[in-house]
């Protein structure tokens, strides 16, 4: 037997050989003394020392061995020490007695030292197994993942029986077995997980095989199922391996427990941040809603009894009030897709490009030309989504405009290793310690009765991580603010057409 | 004669409001809800042009418009909204002439009806050879090209890629098209190309090249030339 199988078979250490060789050299010296005491000891002490002899094997050999140990010992006190001396002849009927006397106690006394060394490995046994399952214990409490448990069942196991042991995950009812495992082996660990009882030797269900299939079960619920192939037959044994598994299902049920938990917190956390955006999204939208709707309204009814330019007012209401709602609905969505995506598309852009298209956009917006842009020639290329970082600069074009009735400078530039876009205008600025907070969705603005888009900055933001840039806000020098925007530009440039 | 124009929309409301919109204007307006009654409708009448709303509730019009390319020249607007770039560039690479992106006015709309129009109306006759918009003028067949009558000197590609945008004076040029028509179908993927040339080429052409007049950018699409 290999020596994983102390645990579990370790009643004799050695072979028959050795057996042998103790029992010999047992029976040699007990002769050796009797010899040597010959002319002093009386034929009962001599005997007495086989029976010591005896006594000692029966507790370190098997029970054969001690039974001819035993037999040994009566012819070597018939051979050596019953007159007449040096032969198996036996003359005096009391020197009968006395043999068959020893060949009793010889045999008694095996048998009882083979059950004592027994009961004393047993108790060694169990108390290993003990220590054995107080360490798993321990380990599986620093589990964090099935996989880990799973693992350290495994090791368990292998540790314990001869195996091979294997160990699988139930997931969705099905378990997550190796792909080489043999069907046998598979369908019998389903049944285990299924019912969530043990079967294979020794149990009420196919007694017959010579392996365990043991659930990894805690009261009832189930997280896997393991297999002991080449079993022991012995009960103890099996309740070990189920103790093992027992253990791990627990662990298993903990750390599910645990991660549902853990969801619904989350989920709780989800639904908060639906309502703040909801809560906000809906004022954002009713309120030029209502402009729409006044504005409709009003036309359609009074629409004959108004003065032209006061149709015309009301129209130009209406059709403002929808380009903010449709920017508005761009932006939610942009950042529900940003949110989700993870990965955009990056191309190699020209910044200069993406700024004429948002200045050609923002120039209807903007028919006094307060925006004035500084965009040096021979930029380097960028890798960047057009349409995503368009719309970052449309809004901070859009905020600007909005929130300063003067000049506002657009300055794009570029630094070792990036690509810098600034935004300054003269308005109120932020107030400090907001420089943070205007970055999240709907925080606002709101002093001066002026509506923003509550989710524009947070969409600039959304969209610079999404490209590794940076967005940040600083009061400019003499009132307003600037918003700066840094990208990184690649390092190698792609080369240009092939001569 | 009026001009004959079939809109597919499955959207009711903007349906009725482009139908009494491009009536007033003098088109003789058909209605489709779908692909398959678009499909339909074209088999027995041959309209002047076409308005294609993307996201249809049978199928997104690839199809169609490759059929339709196969046959007709007939002008081809693709209506998409925002999220619809991907499908948008699709059709424009696959036949279709230009794009509008909801919500959008009807001025924008007549005016891209227009060059559409314009385009498989006249060019298809005599090929478009001049480009006169702004202070901007090139003249194909003698390879001239001027800014406020100052001649300008373009190197071999720049003129190439000028000349792809005048011929579809007006009308978007997806980014693939000028690739593949300028240096090769082999080229497709080579934006930086682009960029790069178009960086070039309103150095020579615009005032601003920042904020440019003449070479638009359509983002994420292609380029546009702006035309009357």
């Amino acid at each position: 037997m290999e020596s994983r199988a102390t645990l579990f078979d370790p009643p004799v250490r050695g072979g028959p050989v050795r057996d042998a060789w103790l029992v010999t050299a047992l029976l040699a010296a007990a002769t050796a003394f009797g010899l040597l005491l010959g002319r002093y000891a009386s034929l009962t002490s001599v005997a007495m020392l086989y029976v010591l002899a005896v006594a000692v094997a029966s507790y370190a050999v098997r029970l054969s061995a001690s039974i001819a140990c035993a037999l040994g010992a009566v012819a070597l006190l018939n051979f050596f020490f019953i007159p007449p001396h040096f032969s198996f002849r036996v003359d005096a009927g009391e020197n009968v007695a006395t043999l068959l006397a020893l060949l009793c106690v010889a045999v008694v006394i095996s048998q009882l030292g083979t059950a004592m060394r027994r009961q004393t490995q047993a108790a060694r046994l169990n108390a290993l197994r003990a220590l054995q399952l107080e360490q798993l214990a321990t380990e599986l409490a620093g589990a964090t993942f099935p996989a880990e448990i799973l693992l350290l069942c495994q090791r368990f196991l292998s540790r314990s029986f001869a195996g091979p042991c294997l160990a699988g995950l139930l997931r969705d009812g099905r378990l997550d077995l190796p792909a080489d495992t043999p069907a046998a082996v598979r369908e019998a660990l389903q049944a285990a997980a299924d019912d969530g009882r043990a079967l294979g030797a020794g149990t009420e269900r196919w007694p017959d095989l010579d392996a365990w299939f043991l659930p990894l079960a805690s009261e009832g619920h189930v997280g896997g199922a393991a297999c002991v192939r080449n079993a022991p037959a012995d009960e103890g044994s099996r309740q070990h391996a189920q103790a093992i598994c027992a253990l791990a299902g627990q662990a298993l049920w903990r750390v599910k427990l645990r991660g549902s938990i853990q969801a619904a917190e989350k989920e709780s956390q989800w639904h908060q941040a639906q309502n703040t955006f909801l809560a906000a999204i809906s004022h954002d939208f009713r309120t030029p809603l209502a402009a729409i709707v006044a504005a409709a309204s009003s036309l359609q009814t009074q629409g004959d009894r108004l003065a032209e330019p006061e149709r015309r007012r009301l129209l130009a209401v209406i059709l403002d009030e929808t380009g903010y709602l449709s920017n508005l609905t761009e932006n939610t969505l942009q950042l529900a897709r940003l949110e989700n995506a993870g990965e955009i598309q990056l191309d190699w852009q020209s910044i200069e490009e993406i700024v004429g298209s948002v200045l050609a956009r923002v120039r209807r917006r903007d028919p006094d030309r307060r925006i004035q842009s500084r965009v040096p020639s021979g930029l380097p290329l960028i890798k960047a989504d057009p349409v995503l970082l368009a719309q970052l600069l449309e809004n901070l074009l859009d905020n600007a405009l909005k929130y300063s009735d003067e000049a506002i400078e657009l300055v794009v530039d570029s630094y070792d290793g990036s690509l810098q876009l600034a935004v300054h205008d003269r308005g109120e600025g932020i107030a400090p310690g907001d420089e943070r907070a205007i970055f999240r969705p709907y925080r606002r603005n709101d002093h001066a009765g002026r509506r923003g888009a509550g989710l524009g900055l947070a969409v600039c933001r959304a969209i610079s991580n999404a490209h590794g840039g940076e967005l940040l806000v600083r009061p400019r020098e003499g009132g307003g603010s600037s918003f700066v925007l840094r990208l990184p530009v690649e390092a190698v440039q792609p080369a240009g057409e092939p001569a | 004669m009026s001009l004959r124009i079939l809109i597919v929309e499955d959207d009711r409301e903007i349906r009725s409001l482009l139908r009494s919109s491009l009536a007033l204007e003098g088109f003789e307006v058909q209605t489709a809800v779908s692909v398959s009654e678009a499909r339909a409708l074209l088999h027995h009448a041959e309209p002047d042009a076409l308005l294609l709303d993307l996201g249809l509730p049978d199928g997104d019009g690839m199809d169609l418009v490759r059929e339709i390319r196969t046959r007709k020249a007939m002008p081809i607007l693709v209506v998409s909204a925002r999220h619809q770039e991907k499908e948008k560039v699709r059709l424009l690479d696959s036949g279709a002439d230009d794009y509008l992106t909801k919500p959008f006015g009807v001025p924008e709309l007549l005016a891209r009806l227009r060059v559409a129009m314009r385009h498989r109306g006249t060019a298809l006759a005599s090929a478009r050879l001049v480009h006169d918009h702004e202070d901007l003028h090139v003249d194909l067949e003698t390879r001239q090209v001027t800014v406020d009558s100052r001649p300008v000197h373009l190197t071999p590609t720049e003129f190439k890629l000028l000349a792809r945008l005048v011929r579809s004076a007006g009308k978007v040029v997806t980014h693939r098209q000028l690739l593949a028509e300028v240096w090769g179908p082999e080229y497709t993927d080579h934006t930086h190309y682009l960029r790069l040339y178009m960086a070039q080429l309103r150095a020579k052409i615009e005032r601003d090249p920042a904020e440019p007049l003449h070479l638009l950018t359509e983002t994420g699409v292609g380029y546009r030339l702006a035309a009357a």
